[in-house]
């Protein structure tokens, strides 16, 4: 798809604003009843899924130039899913995330884009990860594990640590917990190490769409070499990149997050917790485990008319409206914890508000995606809680560096809170 | 025409850099796509409303004063819009500074003691019944639903909704009100002209403001820029939130026993409407309408099975109406409207519940058996209490609009819907719009202050991105303006007054046609008095066209 598929939408958007709040039946308080990180911080309604569509129907139509306002307008948005959710509350035609997606990807084909994309960019072509680390170092995190190198050795099952997790020191302690987990249950796993290459979620998020289908193949042609059928991670964007990305790609491997491995050897009596954990917590869903971690759905058909004017589709479209993410697992694991107080924030599940780090945003607007961070904050102390838990790295590291030293909360992954009740 | 530099730059200092654009590209995302709906303008393909000259997001009353001054200044039109919802949040003219007022979005106060919420213009419905159901109160939600300004419904439209019938319109909750007039001075009209931070009464100082200031179908946004207002809150026996189950898009509720929706039916047309009387006699509901036929009297439980359903879409619509049974279900809710019973005690609801009982008897009306799975009363209830689904308007193609109003006594549109339905069906058969059934007719079941009056929007949908479609809409909707003219039938006109502001190029109109128009209008001796008051105000013709005048 390209922006140009979208033109009868841009003419269908209801231009109601649903886009820029969480579902309305789940309003609890003026204070987080909105959805949409970018409006809230730049206010012009460019800066919502509403906006963004008028802002597509100028550039397809050659009414704007280009400028770095139109780039920020594109770029801002998280890809965080949250209006697509509002949207299709009411609209069973229209996709604003795919049409966003599209914004960015024709504006970043002809190279508008923020210079941090391209420095992300550079960093992706020439070591595969965004942060631009020796791509030796890929595989540091894991020496001394003793994890099979599927490189040269099989197994069934792979773990892909992600750029985070390998190459974040302060994180290293979290992707271990994770592998010691599978270890301990017995699974037949490994890594790839160092031929490990970035998922691309981030990059398909920034619109550099060609660059993604490299990594992806890339990836999927490692994984078929190794003769895995299974692929485990701990970070959110890989699992959005594997589950949702990769099978349009003609991948069909068994994805799982880690938090679906534990809370299946929870279930079925392989783990059990023997520490008390006395904290008081609330859970944030990340939005690629979340609302974009809904499994993929092949389809083929075309658009159809029906009584006269009715926009339907044959066969029947599969609708991506957030319902079927990740949102169990990690609460079943974190009230399996003894001691554990779960808190919930009023944006949860299918409308959880973004961490900010999404759609390339924490490298290019840092201060406007600490400040989506520090609203997110907000939201989780006013649960009473002490400390906020995810399952992403790149929600953890968000939230920890917009907290600062703010003493009396903290962040944590949810592996570390099963690690200290191990 | 653009501001120079200079201009810009004492605009700029207003609201600073942050909260001021003129890019091409911000511009654009302030204009108004005509093509899909255009609330009783259009639809008009593949047009825009103007492009303004620049946006503002003032943050306070005072920034919102010094704009003002400055257009009065340089000549320049300004357009404040809240949540902009339709063509007529948009500019009607070039040379239109855009005040988008969503940062002011506070809730200034939420007063139990005296029913009163006073809130600024960016407070949506659903922030702020989210906040009053906290004490016990609830707010009046206008029909274009809980994503729409409350100020707005009730300083700038009619605000008619299903809340009528227990909460009256929103204009009539409307308190009192900070507004910055046309020539950029501020005017606190009821109980704050004698106490700062009295909000409780509209009425005064003097005569009543309250008529003044909005006119008969409020201004618009074409007469100043209403900052701050309270409104009437009115009892809420329910918990302080409410609880929501169920997935995406199918949310429902659960209330207490003292809450219940109904979906009720009747023989005949004659039935239904001796119905609504003896609601208003009995003084029972808590809201009223009839809602879920704007889906189309041959869809409505196909459509409804899909939206309590989150596993179905609209493309299941043709297997749910060739499924057996549809038909009987379909039909045994021609004539219907939904209700909620909401006691303020156990015993009031009981009591509510018999004298509904006794008024079916009655009229021979019947409570709808399909509609009564504890899924769809309880998605109902959480619909009609909350409107957050108002979007449905637009579900099938993008596009809609409404027509044949016939605001009147509750008898007057009751008589005229199978009438009203023929005609429709008939254009329903030339392709262009969504085949419904004819009577997609929607409306309260109740007006000024709880009774008294009907409203009707008889639905149109058709597809936006179509211009086949979108110029049978508008034949369509051409055609029922002559044939309700032809007809006699009071207030058949308002559905086409705003298009008199509005031409098909998105423009304002030339004023000799809306003249002619108002002066046809039943409504005329009223545009004549609004005339006078925007001649006392509005001396530099600062607004658009929306506020409706007849000069003699």
């Amino acid at each position: 798809m390209a922006l140009k598929d979208y033109a009868k939408e841009i003419e269908r958007c209801s231009a109601c604003s649903y886009c820029k709040w969480i579902p309305f039946d789940h309003v609890k308080s003026w204070r987080f009843a909105k959805n949409c990180p970018s409006i809230d911080y730049y206010n012009f309604n460019n800066y919502s899924a509403r906006g963004r569509y008028l802002t597509s129907r100028s550039i397809l139509r050659d009414e704007v130039k280009i400028t770095d306002e139109i780039i920020d307008i594109a770029h801002t948005c998280l890809t965080c899913g949250a209006c697509d959710v509002s949207c299709k509350i009411c609209r069973y035609n229209l996709e604003p995330l795919e049409m966003v997606r599209e914004l960015k990807a024709e504006l970043a084909a002809k190279g508008n884009y923020p210079e941090a994309h391209k420095v992300m960019l550079k960093n992706i072509k020439e070591e595969a990860n965004i942060f631009g680390i020796s791509r030796k170092r890929r595989g540091e995190w894991a020496e001394g594990l003793n994890i099979k190198d599927l490189t040269k050795e099989k197994a069934e099952v792979v773990f892909h640590a992600g750029c985070s997790y390998s190459y974040d020191k302060k994180l290293s302690g979290t992707v271990k917990t994770a592998v010691e987990i599978l270890n301990n249950a017995g699974v037949d796993f490994g890594i790839m190490g160092d031929a490990e290459m970035c998922c691309g979620a981030k990059i398909h998020s920034m619109g550099h769409h060609s660059e993604f289908d490299r990594l992806a193949k890339a990836n999927i042609a490692l994984w078929k070499r190794a003769g895995v059928t299974t692929i485990v991670t701990a970070c959110a964007d890989g699992y959005h990149a594997f589950k949702r990305l990769y099978p349009e790609l003609g991948s069909n491997f068994t994805v799982l997050h880690i938090v679906e491995y534990i809370d299946q050897l929870i279930r079925e009596g392989k783990l059990t917790f023997s520490n008390e954990v006395p904290m008081t917590i609330t859970y944030h869903d990340p939005c690629h485990l979340g609302r974009q971690g809904e499994s993929y759905e092949a389809w083929e058909g075309e658009e159809q008319k029906y009584k006269n004017q009715i926009v339907v589709h044959s066969p029947k479209k599969p609708r991506y409206n957030g319902i079927n993410g990740i949102y169990d697992e990690p609460r079943n694991i974190l009230n399996a914890i003894p001691g554990i107080e779960l808190r919930e924030m009023e944006r949860i599940r299918e409308f959880s508000y973004c961490c900010g780090a999404g759609g390339g945003a924490r490298e290019s607007y840092p201060e406007y995606s600490q400040w989506v961070a520090g609203e997110r904050l907000e939201e989780a102390k006013a649960t009473g809680a002490e400390t906020l838990v995810t399952a992403c790295p790149w929600c953890k590291t968000n939230f920890t560096d917009s907290l600062g030293d703010n003493a009396g909360f903290s962040v944590v992954d949810i592996l570390d809170l099963v690690r200290m009740a191990l | 025409m653009s501001l120079t530099d200079k201009q810009y730059q004492e605009f700029d200092a207003i609201v600073g850099k942050k909260n001021i654009s003129r890019d091409p590209g911000i511009l654009d995302g302030y204009r108004y796509n005509l093509s899909h709906t255009a609330i009783h303008l259009g639809p008009h393909f593949d047009v825009l409303t103007p492009r303004g000259i620049s946006v503002l997001l003032p943050g306070s009353t005072e920034e919102v004063q010094a704009i003002v001054k400055l257009c009065n200044k340089y000549k320049i039109k300004y357009k404040p819009s809240s949540t902009f919802w339709s063509a007529q949040g948009y500019p009607s003219d070039d040379n239109t500074i855009v005040l988008d007022m969503r940062r002011m979005d506070r809730i200034l106060d939420i007063d139990a003691k005296n029913m009163v919420a006073v809130v600024e213009p960016g407070v949506i419905g659903a922030t702020l019944q989210a906040e009053t159901i906290k004490v016990g109160l609830n707010c009046h939600i206008q029909g274009s639903g809980c994503s729409c300004s409350i100020l707005a419904g009730a300083a700038a439209w009619l605000g008619s909704g299903p809340g009528n019938l227990y909460g009256g319109w929103q204009y009539e909750n409307l308190l009192g009100t900070e507004w910055v007039l046309p020539t950029g001075e501020v005017l606190r009209t009821g109980s704050l002209g004698y106490h700062d931070n009295s909000w409780y009464c509209g009425e005064g100082p003097g005569p009543s403001m309250r008529g003044v200031m909005r006119g008969m179908f409020g201004t618009k946004g074409s007469m100043g820029v209403f900052t701050k207002c309270a409104v009437k809150l009115h009892a809420w026996p329910g918990p302080q939130q409410i609880p929501v189950y169920g997935k995406a898009p199918a949310y429902t509720t659960k209330l207490p026993d003292n809450f219940r929706a109904f979906t009720l039916a009747f023989p005949d047309w004659q039935a239904w409407a001796d119905t609504a009387h003896l609601l208003w006699e009995n003084g029972i509901g808590y809201a009223a309408h009839r809602q879920f036929n704007f889906l189309g009297r041959d869809l409505k439980w196909g459509m409804i099975q899909i939206l309590t359903d989150a596993d179905k879409t609209i493309s299941d619509l043709d297997n749910l109406i060739n499924e057996p049974g549809f038909k009987e279900a379909n039909d045994s809710m021609k004539i219907d409207f939904q209700i909620i019973l909401a006691g303020m005690t156990q015993r009031d609801f009981d009591w509510q519940k018999e004298t509904l009982d006794e008024i079916l008897s009655i009229t021979g009306g019947y409570i709808v058996e399909c509609m009564e799975t504890e899924n769809i009363r309880n998605y109902t209830l959480l619909y009609l209490l909350r409107l957050g689904h108002k979007a449905l308007n637009l579900v099938y193609g993008g596009g809609y609009d409404g027509n044949f109003g016939l605001i009147n006594a509750i008898d007057f549109g009751s008589q005229r819907a199978e009438e009203v339905g023929d005609f429709k069906r008939e254009w329903e058969k030339k392709g262009q719009i969504v085949a419904g059934g004819g009577d997609c007719m929607m409306g309260p079941i109740g007006g000024q202050g709880g009774g008294g009056t009907g409203l009707w929007e008889n639905f149109t949908c058709f597809d936006s991105a179509d211009k086949n479609s979108t110029d049978g809409a508008l034949a369509f909707f051409d055609a029922s303006f002559e044939y309700t003219k032809s007809k006699g039938w009071s207030g058949c006109g308002f559905e086409k007054l705003n298009s008199m502001a509005r031409g098909y190029d998105g423009y304002a109109t030339p004023k000799e046609v809306r003249d002619q128009g108002h002066a046809n209008s039943p409504f005329a001796p009223a545009f004549r008095y609004q005339a006078k008051v925007y001649r006392s105000v509005n001396s530099n013709d600062m607004g658009d066209a929306y506020y409706e005048i007849l000069e003699d």
